[in-house]
């Protein structure tokens, strides 16, 4: 019997839909696990079922799940108390691993962003930033890693139900788990022609005709849609291979993340883009859209005035 | 061991490091004609022999500029001289999107150049050094200088 703990932070509980996602799969694996902390299933308090405790509780696991990256001094500590009780910790899901789709807010200072929360916003009455009995926010959102180690990375938004169970499986096992160094395109179905992209069209544009599979369209990237694939990392088609987004005749977002540890999906998309002779200024906030979900590591900063 | 006679200059004053990279076929042998002509050009150029411009991969000159370089500068041959034949158009076509990317970097964007040299043009190359050392140095010290 493995113990499993799973904590989710600064996530949209998204992951956790697809580890229910799993489906029959689950059944098989269920008997060998034993969930002992998981505030998304169970009431678990960190301090004691009344608040009695001093210290933070969670229990001890061979297993950590950890979804969402850190945003504020409370998940920190969170993610800190995980690291002690847990052999292995697993950062589930594009949040944990690179800082998710909240990591855009890393292109604002603080202000900017209690400003536009709290008071711009046309559909906010303007109050006070609240502080009362909430945790201070940490001064940009961290992926998990930067503030813990982490042992196995399962990127994704959210990540694959199949990629979870193999990875719960490599654990279960003993063995270490990690994906491919392959780009979306090694997996991508689609035909490429080595045709020149002349401008960028939005995705709202039709893509895949209705009744046209995506094995006989032709590559996205070649109809002018702005596809992440060449800098994305593998494997969210899971068992199925193709990449889940291309299947839906829509193009990569990347949200697998770098394909290498340590590359950068902006610089490595513009260099592609300008080099097949497309207009760089042409892409529409490139370093959000290019950055859309790896911007912790300080990839998403904002700008220094000057 | 032994000391060297004369203790090396140290001033305070900032001196802005610039990589070069050159290519084979003509601005490196622009940069050594340069040199053999004793031509005089500043000391903050270090430079990269590469076999193309067309090489240069955005991600060698943001690498560059954001641990430690302050400019960075890339001299290839003549658009139509290449010796891949358009190994330098590509340069071309990338040197736009680095400099937008600068900006995305919090760099200025004149920390990086482009400039055609020809094996024959020693001087054209000893006057690109001055002048992108030069107007480095009148930008400062990259942010991101440790």
């Amino acid at each position: 019997m493995v113990r499993v703990s799973e904590e989710w932070l600064n996530i949209c509980g998204g992951c956790e839909v697809s580890i229910l996602d799993i489906g029959e799969p689950l059944l098989d694996l269920l008997p060998q696990l034993q969930f002992v902390h998981m505030p998304v299933l169970m009431d678990h308090k960190y301090f004691g079922q009344t608040g009695e405790g001093t210290t933070m509780e969670i229990p001890e696991a061979e297993v950590g799940i950890i979804t969402g990256g850190i945003r504020n001094e409370e998940e920190r500590q969170i993610a800190t108390e995980m690291r002690k009780r847990c052999d292995t910790l697993i950062a589930l899901g594009s949040c944990a691993c690179f800082g998710g789709i909240p990591a855009l807010a890393n292109q604002y200072v603080m202000e900017d962003l209690y400003e536009t929360v709290y008071r711009a916003s046309y559909t906010t009455e303007p109050s006070a930033t609240p502080s009362e009995d909430l945790p201070p926010l940490t001064d940009r959102i961290y992926a998990v890693d930067e503030v813990v180690d982490v042992d196995a990375y399962l990127p994704g938004c959210p990540t694959s139900p199949d990629l979870i169970v193999e990875a719960l499986t490599a654990v279960l096992e003993g063995k270490p788990f990690s994906l491919p160094e392959r780009s979306v395109c090694d997996e991508c179905p689609t035909t490429r022609e080595k045709k020149a992209v002349t401008s960028v069209k939005r995705p709202l544009e039709s893509i895949v005709p209705p009744g046209q599979s995506v094995e006989s369209s032709r590559c996205l990237m070649e109809l002018g849609y702005l596809c992440l694939g060449p800098v994305t990392k593998a494997g969210c088609g899971g068992h199925d291979k193709v990449p889940r987004c291309i299947r839906a005749g829509m193009p990569c977002r990347g949200c697998f993340g770098p394909i290498r540890e340590g590359a950068n999906p902006m610089v490595d998309m513009m260099g592609a883009l300008s080099s097949i002779g497309l207009d760089p200024r042409s892409i529409p906030d490139r370093s959000a859209t290019l950055q859309r979900y790896t911007g912790a590591h300080n990839r998403l900063r904002p700008l220094p005035s000057r | 061991m032994a000391q060297p006679a004369v203790e090396p200059v140290r001033s305070n004053e900032f001196e802005p490091l610039v990589l070069t990279f050159c290519c084979n076929w003509c601005a490196y042998a622009g940069a050594d004609l340069a040199g053999v002509s004793r031509m005089q050009y500043p000391p903050n150029i270090r430079i990269i022999r590469v076999m193309c411009t067309g090489m240069i991969h955005p991600n060698l000159v943001i690498e560059a500029l954001t641990k430690g370089a302050d400019g960075v500068l890339v001299c290839g041959c003549h658009i139509g001289d290449c010796h891949y034949q358009s190994g330098n158009m590509r340069a071309e076509a990338r040197a736009d999107s680095i400099k937008l990317m600068l900006e995305d970097f919090g760099l200025e964007p004149e920390r990086f150049d482009l400039q055609w040299v020809s094996a024959s043009e020693g001087a054209r190359f000893a006057q690109v050094a001055t002048d992108i050392v030069e107007r480095v140095r009148a930008l400062g010290p990259s942010p991101y200088r440790v």
